[in-house]
């Protein structure tokens, strides 16, 4: 790539990895977004981080992959999940930026990674536990920490090292046992340290004021065993997204104005009648209206 | 997937003739360079013609395949197939006498080791080059480094591989749960893992799928076993009725067993003689390109002259 078939109209933000820019290709005056990666002394060429990232964006084929790799999960890693890199564009979008931890699935499952990935707050128990080989769960785990902060207005478990991190989780949770957690005993660092035995907090008191079905969600993301937690396909069947209130249609979102004017209040949807001598027709979306929004429908 | 892969997008080419249109133009391009370079001495009869060209690439895929598959720890065969494209892909568009195959092969091999995430050190990695010494080896890793990014760019970064290995074991599992008729299907593998070697010994991987690919090499393995696989393409893949498929799919195959017939091995007096050219060629415009600085002059021996001062990558490499 040459730089000089862009102008750099501003710069959008920073990471461990590079500097995002926003830039305009001269030709066809389409507006990207560029990282910058410095690539200085490192010894091993060019980080494994920055390959992953090129594979995945090379074979995404447009700005459409944050929805249809949703609906391929089990072969789809994020690894970043956490709220810095969610986007919500301004048709209310949901789009996952960084793609600098992200892999393709190997089936074969025997392979080792680094496990020094997702990034503290939102990493899994068994990554802090030193796991190399690892699966889904990892993302499970931070979609639970991400939906616990939105209940919260703050962060669930806030380590400021990767030991406290560990405490924070374990406070919760409860000190972790061979039956809570069998696979524990494998894990590179589980006998490296001990924690002082204390019960799991019930997560009504974490996320208090939060309506019960919401709170059993939770419940099914932070759990110790990664096989355990609730696949996003199971997720999007959970009570909780077929009870009031209902999720909205993404047109329905508050849009927020840059320069910190008030949101755009959120267009209420008209008081839906649950009769259930109503026809059914009336209560169903047009599948035609979600086309184009949805492509796993 | 691969049907919307960047392989299958910019990897797969319509023929032989396209692709050997590509190499002329590589090796036209670097005669011209040479040419332009205004050395002294310069002249035709110096540089290598595309046939030899390709004994020596052949030549030095061979020793990609044979370091990949020494490596301790093993190396998963869909890193050696990747690290193998890579080489090919290199050498569509850049002529071996642009850069030396030598060290091109090893970075494809460092690079695919990553990319497929089969997580090795650097210092692994080069220590499985057992003749040379540590500080040998120290040289290579930094001539691997210096050219990651070249390579690259040269791919165009399209670093995902799709392999004839996975489905070929789906074609497999396929059999041996939906075509009974076959009593085992198992005893095909040994000789379509054969034809797959051999596959990636050729352009059989920039001219047809890998599903095609696993799905020739399995055909290839029945027949030679004297079975009639023919129910299986038209009752199991649905080709009965979409007899232009078929017979599309039956001239691919016939294609590819041609590519695999035509396979010669290098001979070793041709490749010493070509060998001695390439060195010489490197040797005389070693600075036309300020990629390459020093390096290990003979295979397996290591340069005995003083390092060059290390010129630093910097950030506008990348873009």
């Amino acid at each position: 790539m040459n730089m000089e078939q862009y102008s750099i109209l501003g710069r959008i933000g920073e990471g461990a990895h590079g500097i995002v820019f926003k830039a305009k290709h001269i030709e066809t005056g389409e507006t990207v977004a560029l990282k910058k990666v410095a690539l200085r002394r490192l010894e091993d060429g060019i980080p494994n981080q920055a390959l992953r990232e090129i594979k995945a964006l090379q074979e995404i084929e447009d700005n459409q992959h944050v929805r249809s790799k949703a609906c391929d999960a089990p072969v789809f890693s994020v690894q970043d999940l956490k709220p810095a890199n969610l986007l919500i564009s301004s048709s209310g979008h949901l789009k996952i930026a960084d793609f600098g931890l992200a892999r393709l699935f190997s089936e074969q499952g025997e392979r080792l990674y680094s496990h020094q990935v997702a990034t503290r707050w939102y990493r899994a128990p068994e990554l802090l536990y030193g796991a190399r080989k690892y699966d889904e769960g990892v993302d499970l785990w931070a979609v639970g920490c991400i939906f616990g902060e939105l209940l919260n207005s703050s962060p669930l478990f806030p380590g400021e090292n990767d030991i406290e991190q560990l405490c924070c989780v374990l406070r919760v949770l409860g000190t972790p046992t061979q039956d809570s957690w069998p696979e524990i005993v494998e894990l590179p660092d589980y006998n490296k340290i001990t924690f002082k035995e204390n019960p799991a907090i019930p997560l009504e008191e974490i996320v208090p004021d939060t309506c019960p079905q919401a709170v059993h969600l939770l419940y099914k993301f932070l759990v110790y065993p990664s096989r355990q937690r609730c696949s996003a396909r199971q997720a999007l069947l959970h009570p909780y997204f077929f009870s009031s209130p209902l999720p909205a249609h993404h047109s329905e979102l508050p849009i927020p104005q840059r320069g910190g004017r008030p949101p755009r209040q959120r267009l209420q949807a008209p008081p839906t009648d649950f009769s259930v001598d109503l026809p059914l027709q009336n209560s169903v979306v047009d599948p035609a209206l979600l086309q184009g929004h949805a492509s796993c429908l | 997937m691969f049907h919307n892969s960047s392989q299958k997008k910019y990897w797969i080419f319509k023929s032989e003739d396209e692709l050997e249109q590509k190499r002329y133009k590589a090796n036209q391009k670097f005669r011209n360079k040479a040419r332009e370079s205004g050395k002294p001495g310069v002249s035709e009869s110096m540089f290598l013609e595309r046939h030899e060209e390709d004994v020596l690439f052949r030549h030095y895929e061979r020793r990609l395949l044979e370091f990949c598959n020494a490596f301790k720890p093993a190396m998963p065969k869909s890193v050696v197939g990747t690290a193998a494209t890579y080489f090919r892909r290199f050498y569509v568009n850049n002529s071996i006498m642009e850069f030396h195959p030598r060290i091109i092969m090893l970075t494809c091999a460092y690079l695919s080791c990553k990319v497929d995430e089969f997580n090795v050190s650097s210092t692994q990695f080069v220590g499985n080059l057992l003749q040379e010494t540590p500080a040998g080896q120290e040289r290579v890793l930094e001539q691997i480094l210096e050219y990651e990014l070249l390579l690259i760019q040269q791919l165009n970064f399209h670093l995902v591989v799709h392999n004839p290995y996975r489905p070929m074991e789906g074609l497999l599992i396929d059999l041996k749960t939906r075509y009974p008729t076959l009593e085992n299907p198992e005893s095909l593998r040994k000789s379509a893992d054969d034809f797959l070697t051999q596959a990636a010994l050729t352009d059989a991987g920039l001219l047809f799928s890998p599903s095609q690919i696993a799905l020739t090499a399995i055909l290839n393995s029945a027949s030679r076993a004297s079975l009639n696989l023919e129910s299986y393409l038209t009752e199991c893949l649905g080709l009965k009725q979409d007899k232009e498929t078929l017979s599309k799919m039956y001239d691919s195959m016939r294609r590819m067993k041609t590519l695999l017939k035509k396979y010669e091995l290098p001979k070793s007096e041709e490749v010493n003689v070509y060998k001695q050219r390439l060195e010489r060629i490197h040797a005389e415009f070693a600075t036309s390109s300020n990629k390459r600085k020093r390096g290990y002059e003979e295979d397996g021996h290591v340069a005995k002259e003083a390092r060059l001062v290390e010129e630093e990558w910097t950030d506008e490499d990348l873009i």
